[in-house]
């Protein structure tokens, strides 16, 4: 790690003016610190807004439901609003990471995680994401890279909370230092690599998100986690879906470089409320239809499709089995 | 040697540090900061081969705190990981800067990294023995072929290697990570030129060895040369990464097996050639070939090569060459009775070799529920129950141990023996044999290792710890007692072979004494000496049995491992606790190797794409299923025999077997991974079995 200037903000204001001077922004410092660590974040400063008291916390109100950014995966997790009210977003925060991660790391920090795929990770890799010339996944060991997506990176997305933030029709809302803000729709936050390829996102760096906000609260949800390992470890394949406004919204996870609407089974899916297995199986199916695995990840498109079906027949109250 | 070697006890009594480790107080190498300390590391090559092309040497030097850089531009590197310079510096921050200051910049030459490609297949057998096997194959009933894979493992210590070294023109002191304080003390006193007596290792708390921490090895040189060349100790610890390239791997295997069975269960025998996946040399492989002898195996005829990838040599690893060796050997025995349409179990029973192990599958059988098993496959639904079984034995190789117990005259008892408790819990079993032989209660004994200046202990290997340590504990608790009991005849007036010892109580006549009392009459200490050197303690192996239950999704392929039983005999357990421990550790170990730990290299440049624990995916908590260790003690058992390593045999082994009886086709490659799982069902939907 290098050293750093390490500045605590004590509010809003005291954030936005350090991120106008390019200070990084420290939430639980979960993937920040690793990212330092491994020296591929090479920001020399670090401003720490974990204090800030007004981004933090669950509301509830005319059937939308709020979360400000630094609530912990923890308090979402166990939150009986969110429980009750959005089981997909309170298992995705569940199946993240290890216990003591979920009691520190944010809903922000988790949504703006950086890809955790091992050629981006390790120094001796200069990636296309770091600004070399190429994606070594492309004929390397790309067992956990995406199966959808052209590249020209190949990374999946690693935040467990994304699917479900897609699939609940979620926006955020982000201000800047010169206090503007911007509210963005979780379709629109998201991008492919050959939009961007330093960022998985639009969020500016001088911008903070403020709050992560689901006008319309679904009438069925559900996250289900293809994971290798019970415990902490990244899924290898994962779908959040959820019954928005009597739409079906699909979402697959861990399988392309953002959260992946699967258009295809949403349409099949239109005008149906309750899903039965028959369903969700063709559901299933449709989602992957367009799947371009790599060299060494075909198996994972098995894993999306059983994903898909298992989270349509959690969310219809069904079992999967 | 006169020491009854029938260890009594059996108590269950914690560890004596498990607070010390617990809080955190426990004072490891990696937590050994002396005044004045320096840093050093060595800088690293990260790919698979070549050379280092520029390095800018001034600017690491320019490093506020910087005190050595060199980088050594001839040497072609072999490996990622291998020590291509050194750097030493004031602080771990001058060293990390240093190190990305150096601006390496490489030549790559092209890396060996895929086994296959370089696996030369099966020889062909001699004319003669080609000609007795396929007479042999012709008589048989069934015959199966079959190969099979196993991965490396890297050590994945907990405490990563490393020492800090403090050397002075007159003497030196090491606090180190080692397995072997005995060995550590030799190297370093030979590097150093001073004699034995002037040099001590600490290595009171290790945090794991599993066999890659013999011997002072690169971190120690490296901390010596810095600490000589600056006057000043010097720490050399491993970070994570340098942990998986540089600091040992089980290697991985190549296993063919062509083999033949009659209908009554007789095994024939056949062809086995077992190819061992190594670092970039020759050598440091090998595939136990035990299983010749754990069953009837008929006529084989065995041959061995070595496939070099460009990776670090492998070091010794728990039953090195064992666990890949029972992966394979285990799937064949099933593969034979599946062809002939026996039980697995009954097949066993029938070509075991061990009325040992006979006895226990009888047990294993009746606590994972073996009657529950169904053929192989034919369970209903995307979840499916498995049952498997595997065995394994343990030898008694010889061993040494001296041992000082000193009694104090205020009744305290003071055990030191120059053995090193490296997670296993030998620190109980030093303090707890001597309170047994002296029947006193384990408050009263302090036991003390993991000094070089205490007698020899014997190294952390082999599993010869126990069998080699308590009998001489008990042959100075002994020498001792004698003295203790010299002293009070002398306080009565009576012949010594007048005064009776009975837990804590000397007696003579009507003269009695409690054991405080009796220390009373003590100048300071008596002090005991003991020792022990020989092969066995305790007759008979360690044979063992291992049962698994597991559930296998067949939707997505993920294995859950849901059950263990692991029957093992081990003599008598000194302290049943830590006895447990070791066959928890072991099952551990053994799960996350059938299921998880692989080590990937890149295909192209030879980097090691997991060397973190992330990427290297290890058993957690979540994973481990309910584990039932059966220590199994009968009556004419004495001493204490082997444990440490056959209880990581057979588990891999009997996983593998209980997902072939799941799901109806095998898996023949480890780690069982979803991908694998599910390319050995679409096997299936093509007519193969298990």
């Amino acid at each position: 790690m290098k050293a750093f200037d390490y500045a605590i903000a004590e509010n809003r204001a005291g954030a936005l003016a350090a991120l106008k001077r390019e200070y990084k922004p420290k939430a639980g410092g979960i993937d920040l610190l690793d990212m330092l660590k491994e020296r591929i974040e090479k920001s020399e400063k670090v401003v720490a807004i974990h204090q800030v008291k007004d981004l933090k916390g669950i509301s509830e109100e005319n059937g939308a439901l709020m979360i400000l950014p630094l609530t912990t995966l923890r308090e979402i997790g166990e939150s009986d609003v969110v429980k009750k009210k959005f089981a997909a977003l309170s298992d995705s925060c569940l199946e993240a990471a290890s216990p003591q991660i979920r009691e520190v790391a944010s809903a922000g920090g988790n949504l703006l995680q950086r890809p955790r795929c091992w050629y981006f990770r390790s120094q001796e890799f200069n990636c296309l994401k770091k600004g070399g010339g190429q994606c070594f996944a492309v004929d390397g060991e790309n067992r956990y890279h995406a199966i959808f997506g052209e590249g020209p990176c190949h990374i999946v997305h690693p935040s467990n909370l994304a699917p479900a933030f897609v699939a609940g029709r979620g926006e955020v809302k982000a201000v800047n230092a010169a206090g503007e803000e911007r509210v963005i729709k979780a379709d629109d936050f998201f991008v492919m690599p050959d939009r961007s390829l330093y960022a998985e996102n639009v969020l500016e760096d001088d911008e903070l998100l403020t709050a992560i906000s689901f006008p319309k609260l679904p009438e069925r949800s559900a996250f289900v986690a293809i994971k290798e390992k019970q415990g902490f470890d990244w899924p290898i394949a994962s779908c959040a879906a959820a019954l928005v406004d009597g739409k079906w919204n699909v979402v697959l996870g861990h399988v392309a470089p953002k959260p992946w609407r699967a258009a295809a089974a949403e349409e099949l899916l239109a005008g149906v409320k309750e899903v039965d297995n028959e369903l969700a199986t063709r559901a299933a199916e449709a989602a992957v239809k367009d799947a371009e695995p790599m060299s060494r990840n075909e198996w994972r498109v098995a894993l999306a499709k059983a994903s898909v079906r298992r989270a349509l027949l959690k969310a219809s109250g069904k079992e999967w089995i | 040697m006169s020491v009854n070697n029938n260890v009594a006890m059996e108590n269950e009594l914690p560890r004596p540090d498990v607070d010390e480790k617990v809080s955190g107080r426990a004072k490891f190498a990696a937590d050994t900061f002396p005044q004045n300390v320096i840093y050093a590391k060595y800088v690293r090559f990260p790919y698979g081969a070549g050379k280092v092309t520029r390095s800018d040497v001034e600017a690491a030097k320019a490093v506020k705190g910087v005190l050595h850089v060199e980088v050594n531009a001839e040497k072609t590197a072999q490996y990622p990981g291998d020590q291509v310079g050194k750097i030493a510096a004031e602080s771990l921050q001058a060293l990390k800067d240093a190190e990305a200051a150096l601006k390496l910049r490489f030549e790559q030459d092209k890396p060996r990294t895929e086994p296959m490609k370089f696996y030369e297949g099966v020889p062909e057998p001699k004319a003669e023995e080609k000609e007795a096997l396929d007479k042999l194959f012709a008589e048989a009933d069934a015959v199966i072929e079959s190969t099979y894979t196993t991965q490396v493992q890297t050590h994945s210590c907990l405490e990563p290697h490393g020492c800090v070294i403090d050397y002075k023109s007159d003497g030196a002191k090491a606090w180190a990570s080692t397995q072997g304080v005995m060995g550590w003390e030799d190297g370093l006193a030979g590097s150093s030129g001073h004699p034995a007596s002037k040099v001590t290792v600490d290595a009171t708390y290790v945090g794991g060895g599993f066999g890659s921490k013999f011997g002072m090895g690169a971190e120690g040189n490296l901390a010596l040369e810095m600490s000589k060349k600056f006057s000043r100790p010097c720490r050399v610890v491993l970070d994570r990464r340098e942990e998986h390239l540089d600091a040992g791997n089980r290697p991985g295997s190549i296993q063919y097996f062509k083999m033949a069975a009659k209908k009554d269960g007789t095994i024939l025998g056949g062809r086995q050639h077992m190819a061992s996946i190594v670092g970039f040399r020759p050598g440091g492989g090998g595939v136990a070939e035990n299983w010749l002898q754990y069953y009837k195996s008929g006529k084989v005829v065995r041959t061995a090569s070595d496939v070099t990838l460009n990776f670090a040599i492998p070091r010794a690893f728990r039953a090195p060459g064992h666990p890949q060796a029972a992966f394979a050997f285990e799937g064949m025995m099933d593969e034979l009775a599946a062809k002939i349409g026996m039980d697995p179990l009954e097949f066993r029973q029938k070509n075991d070799t061990s009325d040992r192990r006979k006895k226990q599958y009888k047990i294993g059988a009746e606590l994972i529920g073996w009657k529950d098993r169904k053929a192989d496959g034919a369970g209903k639904g995307i979840i499916k129950t498995g049952y498997g079984v595997a065995s394994a034995s343990w030898f008694n190789s010889p061993g040494k141990c001296d041992a000082d117990v000193d009694i104090h005259s205020s009744g305290e008892v003071e055990v030191r023996v120059g053995v090193q408790d490296i997670g296993t819990g030998t620190s109980a079993v030093v303090a707890d044999v001597v309170a047994d032989h002296l029947g006193l209660e384990r408050a009263t004994v302090t036991g003390k290792c993991g000094i070089s200046d205490y007698p020899p202990g014997p190294a952390s290997g082999g599993s010869f710890v126990t069998r080699t340590t308590a009998p001489a504990l008990k042959d100075a608790a002994q020498n001792a007692l004698d003295k203790l009991k010299k002293a009070v005849a002398a306080e009565w007036a009576v012949a010594e072979s007048d005064v009776e010892y009975d837990k804590g109580t000397f007696r003579a006549g009507n003269e009695k004494l409690e054991w405080k009392e009796a220390c009373q009459l003590i100048n300071g200490k008596i002090a005991g000496k003991g020792s022990y050197t020989d092969k066995f303690f305790g007759e008979g192996n360690s044979d063992c049995v291992q049962f698994a239950k597991v559930e296998v999704d067949t939707e997505t392929g993920n294995v859950r491992v849901k059950k263990i039983v692991a029957v093992h005999a081990m003599g008598k357990p000194v302290n049943r606790l830590t006895a447990e421990n070791q066959v928890y550790g072991g099952v551990i170990q053994g799960v996350s190797y059938a299921l998880f730990e692989d080590r990937l290299l890149d295909p192209h440049t030879g980097g090691m794409v997991n060397a973190d624990f992330i990427g290297y995916k290890i058993a957690g908590a979540a994973d481990i299923p309910e584990i039932i260790p059966v220590l199994d003690v009968e009556e004419n058992d004495t001493g204490a025999r082997s444990l440490g390593e056959p209880v990581t045999v057979p588990t891999s082994g009997a996983i593998a077997n209980a997902v072939a009886n799941a799901i109806g086709v095998r898996v023949y490659d480890l780690p069982m991974t979803p991908d694998r799982v599910l390319a050995a069902l679409a096997r299936k939907d093509k007519g193969a079995t298990a």
